[in-house]
């Protein structure tokens, strides 16, 4: 039997290589076989070890720690699985992955990443075999009969791109692939090159002959240490293997592709600002038209794609665009990975096809609210995107639905917030992001990202003014209408959603300096509940400005002239005797 | 090859222009300018400032002007309220973070906004003669009002934060002194004739700034003054130990000069009446003054003895030579008073007392002058009030007191006198000179509407009357008798509303849209402390038997290190400045998005180019330039989101090499950013 660890990033920062190593320790005799995948999604549940017998996956094991090296070994040694019954999945788990319908992510935490092999045993490089007979625009046909649209954010259709790349005029074309994934809380890019890399490589090479361009680049994220060398490993194996460079499997097309790793700045994902960034200038926005197919880099037509965009192209030259088209809705086709994270019970990544409603992925898929909380919202699209409120779970996710709200489909950030979350406060902590990521180039996102995010500070300090609200919503709109680029165009949708959906929170931060959701440290007020206190004079102790007093045995109380809301208080006492309102 | 041709509409206009042309060319090209702050034409766009954004109907997006090109049968508005709104937007974001003084302190609180900080420049550069220009752009009177202004222009200067403010009155009459010395005064041009006749009513600081202004601009002006010197209250109030005559002459002389007719000693009202007077000319201003001693209302006014203070001053001028006797009482506490009590020292009072119902700290009159007055051997009575002037034979021979104390303040914060019940007290006295205030005379005037107060009611903007042609300013309108400086003001602006309405116009002032920095000591803490010059002065024991001046003057050395004391808080680059233009023709609101500034500092120099990045905007011009037209590069951002910043390789001493100091970044900054030096 064969011993799979799932070693994607989540997989290894949980441990997995520690117990891979624990095991390889024991099995010096190579008794058992001991083998890599990439991410399968479930980060909640890494490390995650997959029992193989031949080919077939016999158990997925979950929560696998260093302790279970010697029953891991044992098991796959004798075949006897019964002792690893508790690290089994359970079949709530498992409904996580059976629920979703996966393409770009149709062999993460399947295959080995970092075997060619591997990738080739379930149909690698036979795309760009068949591409490599077909015309260019035949293929560009392809891929508009199966109606993909770009996964990197703005949705728009691929083929067209392609086309326009491949029209316009110039001696030397470029492919870039973008895989600066910027929207925190998004991994999904990261989890395909970690994961499958070889089909972004042939995704890529499919699309570089369909425009015409014999160099590529992929712009990876600088903070995807593992990413980058996985891709490294693949495109060498790739070469080696004839289907990269000058004259790909003897079909007289050649095409090179390079990494360039990322300036570590949001913006750079913004396609103009990445090629600023590539030709080694400063990250920032240039102004469009001329868009990059016709300028792009070092002003040579250009086209640039999402990661997932290509991950998507390989799967749909083999099945043909129509299989493609037949998933999804009027408006959106295909499927869609999301990074469910947040208040949720089960996250991770979660590809499904468009068209299924936002509750069947919170709900169905993940589980619901984590502790018996309650749903209160879902920022879709992170800083660029909005939230979504429990009235409008039933959503179809679908471009155009979801644009209908005022969120956005998004790259895939799908952050799910209970009652807990104060939405001012959760609009604040996206303003800080954009402010702080802002180019500063142009003055609508440079200073009114600022001002928006000093305005959602007082607010969340109670020192909000009647006035504030509409002042936010003239900043927002006077931004979307004034930025340069997507980010400061799109920077204002977090408030703009929020102000739309939950303008009682607002008011009750700024009218009566209250946070509904408790989470505004300004606003909250520390008290002691006598009836339960002990008179234990731990909070006492620990509060950094004395601001409790009480004899011992005594019930205590809190000065609020003095508190400074830190909430050591709370922490430290042990029978639930303080109460924060 | 020929371009093919594309027709446009650009705010209603129809525009044929080449295929590529952006829409901000082509709406050059019909006269229509399209505010931008960011937008090279050699260089292309940029799209960093966001002004240039216009509405092209059927786009949903906003267009920038400077980039977006132009296409067949498109229908562009530059001023839709959508793009003027999102312009707006921009210029109210960056005056918002501007963090940056379009004029100096000193400027703004000159009521008549003379340009303080360039003729100050001007003296410290040794330029006196451009400095006298400088102040005649405003008035006429430099020597003459740098010698009697209370100066709140001193009171608003930055310097205050260091140590003392700049000496801004005493500099000013030094370099007109310094001038009427050289005989080197630039001479002051006159505009062609335009036939039109303006009669001005009173030859004080008011009506001699208008005419100034009026005969520079072609009109033809009488200035009638009742008097037989023109001058006003700076000749007939102001002693001459304060303002000798003949400085002032020589001041009024070049008025005359220009072509101003004087007409003296001629009274309205007496010798001609109003309604003829007008009919004389095609515009009036009346600046009459405010010339009539207000009454104490006790008993016992009307004994001889008893002066109304501006009567007794001007019989002092004219040479009545009055008989005060040897004790004297001033009731009053203001300039008045001051000039009453010292005057009387001088013609030779032994014993002159100051009357004042309250302290010394709420006395209106300057600091300097009650100092001085002490000096001079003046006694000070605070807390009393006049109760009865008591006489003998006719005569004064004492006055009665009320003993007063501080109550509830005023609405202007003033504590209040108020009778302590009872308390009285008595003074032998020679006379009483009652100087608690003066108004206008309206005699001769009734065709004028006046305010609840008496005084000639006029308008705060452009100082017309209800009566057509007629204009009125000085201490004879709204709120009555004020400082000179404040009355040239009025002047100024009568003048130009005068001079609109015989061109057939009208003219209302705006208040124009300015930067202004809110500073404190703080943020001078490290400026080197540089003590104030000190104006010597003849000493009291002399001075207090004569009329002759009592300060003599800076020397040309003290003036200049007083001039080089100045901060130089007003922008280099406000007449040029993009930023300030556009934030006017928008009327942005510079204060409503106020927040934190963006990282700012000064002191950067790259050769004789100053950085001040707290008036940068970002535009990129002068990297942009320094890169492509210079070929240097040696500038570039640093920085993200609101801390960028713009910063040349200064630390590196080889950047300082390779700057070719070409000055185009300068050139190109559309703000006072950058700073040309030595
Ligand atoms: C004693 C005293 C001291 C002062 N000290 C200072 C000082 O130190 N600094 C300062 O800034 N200000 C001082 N002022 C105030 C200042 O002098 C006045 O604010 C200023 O002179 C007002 O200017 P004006 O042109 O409006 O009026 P005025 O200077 O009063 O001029 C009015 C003119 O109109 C003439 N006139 C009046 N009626 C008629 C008529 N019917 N026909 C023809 N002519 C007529 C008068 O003769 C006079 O020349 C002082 C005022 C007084 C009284
Ligand atoms: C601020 C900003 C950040 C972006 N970040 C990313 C990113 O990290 N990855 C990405 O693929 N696209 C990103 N985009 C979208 C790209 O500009 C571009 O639309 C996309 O890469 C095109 O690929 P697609 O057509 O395959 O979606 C970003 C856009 C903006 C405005
Ligand atoms: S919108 Fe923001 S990020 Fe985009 S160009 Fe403007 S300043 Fe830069
Ligand atoms: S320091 Fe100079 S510019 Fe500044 S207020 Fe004083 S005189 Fe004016
Ligand atoms: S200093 Fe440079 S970037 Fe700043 S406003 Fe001036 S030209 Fe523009
Ligand atoms: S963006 Fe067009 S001029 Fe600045």
């Amino acid at each position: 039997m064969k011993l799979v660890f799932g070693e994607g990033s989540c997989g290894i920062a949980a441990g997995a290589r520690k117990v891979r190593a624990a095991v390889e320790k024991l099995n010096a005799d190579g008794a058992v076989g001991v083998g890599i995948t990439g991410c399968i999604g479930m980060c909640y549940l890494e490390p995650i070890v997959d029992v193989y017998d031949g080919g077939t996956l016999v158990k997925r094991l979950v929560k696998v720690d260093e302790a279970a090296a010697p029953a891991l070994y044992e098991a796959a040694k004798t075949g006897d699985l019964a002792p690893l019954a508790k690290y089994e999945i359970s079949a709530d788990d498992r409904e996580f992955l059976e629920k979703q319908t996966r393409i770009a992510l149709r062999h993460c935490g399947l295959i080995d990443p970092e075997d060619i092999a591997a990738y080739e045993a379930v149909d690698g490089y036979k795309a760009i075999r068949k591409v490599l007979a077909m015309t260019p625009e035949d293929v560009i046909a392809e891929i508009k009969v199966s109606g993909l649209a770009g996964r990197g954010g703005a949705g728009f259709p691929t083929w067209f791109k392609w086309n326009a790349a491949r029209n316009a005029k110039g001696e030397q074309k470029y492919l870039i692939c973008n895989a600066d994934e910027g929207d925190p809380g998004a991994f999904m890019d990261r989890a395909v090159i970690e994961s499958d890399p070889h089909s972004l490589i042939e995704g890529m090479l499919i699309a570089a002959y369909a425009i015409g361009a014999t160099k590529a680049f992929v712009y990876v994220r600088a903070e995807y240490p593992l990413a980058i060398v996985r891709l490294e490993k693949a495109l060498a194996a790739a070469k080696k293997a004839g289907l990269l460079g000058e004259n790909i499997l003897g079909s007289g097309f050649s095409c090179d592709i390079r990494i360039k790793a990322g300036a570590g700045a949001f913006v750079c994902g913004e396609e103009t600002a990445l090629i600023e960034s590539l030709e080694g200038n400063r990250g920032m926005p240039r102004l469009k038209p001329p868009f990059p197919a016709e300028k792009g880099y070092t002003q040579a037509p250009s086209n640039i794609n999402n990661v997932e965009t290509f991950a998507n192209v390989a799967w749909i030259i083999l099945n043909g665009g129509a299989a493609f088209a037949a998933m999804g809705t009027e408006t959106s086709k295909g499927t869609k990975v999301f990074a469910l994270t947040g208040k949720i019970k089960r996250g991770g990544l979660v590809e499904i096809p468009m068209g299924l409603t936002l509750r069947d992925v919170i709900f169905g898929i993940g589980g619901g609210i984590r502790d018996g909380g309650t749903f209160k919202a879902v920022q879709m699209g992170g800083p660029s995107g909005g939230c979504i409120p429990e009235h409008l779970l039933d959503t179809k996710i679908d471009y155009k639905a979801l644009g209908a709200t005022g969120a956005i489909m998004g790259s895939g950030g799908m952050v799910v917030m209970d009652s807990h979350t104060c939405m001012v406060n959760m609009a604040r902590f996206f303003l800080d992001f954009t402010a702080k990521e802002s180019c500063g180039k142009c003055v609508h996102c440079r200073i009114g990202t600022k001002r928006m995010h000093e305005i959602l500070t007082r607010i969340t300090e109670g020192k909000g003014k009647e006035g504030d609200v509409e002042l936010l919503q003239e900043l927002c709109n006077g931004i979307k209408a004034g930025a340069l680029c997507g980010l400061g165009q799109t920077a204002p949708n977090p408030v703009l959603t929020t102000i739309r959906y939950f303008r009682d929170e607002y008011d009750a931060h700024i009218r009566e300096a209250r946070c509904p959701a408790h989470e505004c440290a300004a606003l909250k007020k520390y008290e002691i509940d006598p009836a339960k206190c002990k008179g234990c004079t731990m909070c006492a102790k620990k509060c950094p400005v004395g601001a409790i007093t009480g004899t011992v045995k005594q019930p205590h109380v809190i000065d609020q002239s003095k508190c400074i809301k830190c909430g050591q208080c709370a922490a430290t006492c042990k029978f639930g005797a303080i109460v924060v309102g | 090859m020929d371009t093919e041709m594309i027709t446009l509409e650009i705010d209603g206009q129809s525009v044929s222009v080449p295929a590529g042309t952006t829409i901000f060319e082509a709406a050059k090209t019909a006269g229509i300018d399209i505010p931008n702050l960011c937008y090279l034409k050699e260089l292309g766009p940029y799209g960093a400032c966001g002004v240039c954004v216009v509405e092209v109907e059927n786009c949903p997006k906003m267009l920038r002007a400077c980039s977006a090109k132009v296409a067949p049968g498109m229908v562009v508005h530059t001023k839709s309220e959508k793009a003027l709104a999102t312009r707006k937007l921009a210029l109210e974001l960056l005056m918002g973070d501007h963090d940056g003084d379009c004029q100096g302190p000193c400027k703004l609180n000159c009521p008549a906004h003379t340009d303080c900080q360039k003729y100050v420049k001007e003296i410290a550069e040794g330029r006196f003669a451009d400095a006298v220009a400088t102040v005649k752009e405003t008035f006429p009177l430099p020597a003459a009002i740098g010698r009697v202004c209370p100066h709140p222009c001193e009171k608003a200067c930055r310097r205050n934060l260091v140590e003392q403010p700049i000496s801004i009155a005493q500099l000013k009459y030094f370099a007109a002194d310094q001038v009427r010395k050289d005989g080197n005064e630039h001479p002051i041009k006159v505009a062609a004739p335009t036939g039109k006749k303006v009669g001005i009513i009173g030859g004080g600081p008011a009506g001699l700034t208008a005419a100034f202004k009026l005969a520079q601009w072609g009109h033809m002006v009488a200035v009638y003054d009742q008097m037989p010197e023109m001058g006003g209250m700076l000749r007939y109030g102001i002693p001459e130990y304060r303002l000798p005559k003949a400085i002032l002459k020589a001041e009024t002389d070049a008025i005359e000069a220009l072509g101003v007719n004087f007409i003296n000693n001629f009274k309205i009202g007496r010798d001609a009446d109003f309604a003829k007077f007008r009919s004389w000319f095609d515009a009036v201003i009346v600046a009459n003054g405010a010339w009539k001693s207000t009454a104490m209302r006790v008993k016992g006014e009307d004994l001889k003895g008893v002066w109304g203070g501006i009567d007794f001053l001007r019989a002092v001028v004219t040479g009545e030579k009055p008989d005060i006797g040897e004790r004297v009482a001033i009731v009053g506490g203001g300039n008045t008073a001051m000039d009453a009590c010292r005057t009387a020292v001088r013609v030779g009072a032994k014993e002159v007392f100051v009357v004042y119902r309250r302290t010394r700290k709420e006395m209106p009159a300057e600091d300097v002058e009650i100092t001085e007055a002490e000096e001079e051997g003046v006694k000070f009575k605070f807390l009393y009030a006049p109760d009865e002037i008591l006489g003998k034979d006719g005569k004064v021979c004492g006055m009665r007191l009320q003993v007063m104390e501080l109550g509830e303040p005023d609405e202007r914060g003033r504590r209040k006198p108020v009778p302590v019940p009872g308390k009285f007290e008595e003074i032998a006295l020679d006379s009483v000179i009652a100087a608690i205030g003066q108004r206008n005379d309206p005699e001769g005037f009734a065709d004028l509407p006046q305010t609840p107060k008496g005084t000639i009611a006029a308008d705060e903007g452009n100082f017309s009357t209800t009566l057509p042609g007629v204009f009125a300013c000085g201490d004879t309108v709204n709120k009555g008798a004020g400082i000179a400086i404040g009355a040239i003001a009025q002047a100024n602006e009568a003048a130009l509303a005068v001079n609109a309405y015989l061109r057939g116009g009208e003219y209302r002032p705006v208040k124009p849209i300015l930067s202004e920095r809110n500073l404190t000591e703080k943020d001078f803490e490290d400026r080197p402390r540089i003590a104030r010059a000190v104006m010597p002065q003849r000493p009291a024991e002399e001075r207090k038997h004569d009329f002759k001046e009592v300060n003599l003057g800076l020397s040309v050395e003290a003036a200049q290190a007083e001039a080089k004391r100045c901060l130089e808080c007003g922008c280099h680059d406000f007449e040029d400045c993009k930023l300030i233009r556009y934030a006017n023709l928008v009327q942005a609101d510079t204060q409503r998005l106020r927040g934190d500034f963006h990282p700012g500092f000064t002191e950067q120099k790259l050769v004789t180019i100053e950085r001040n990045q707290r008036k940068c905007v970002l535009c990129n011009l002068c990297v942009r330039v320094c890169a492509e037209q210079a070929k240097q590069g040696l500038l570039g951002l640093v920085g993200r989101g609101f801390k960028t910043v713009i910063k040349p390789e200064f630390q590196n001493p080889a950047a300082t090499a390779v700057c070719k100091d070409c000055h185009l970044c300068a050139d190109n900054c559309p703000t006072g950013a950058l700073k040309i030096i030595g």
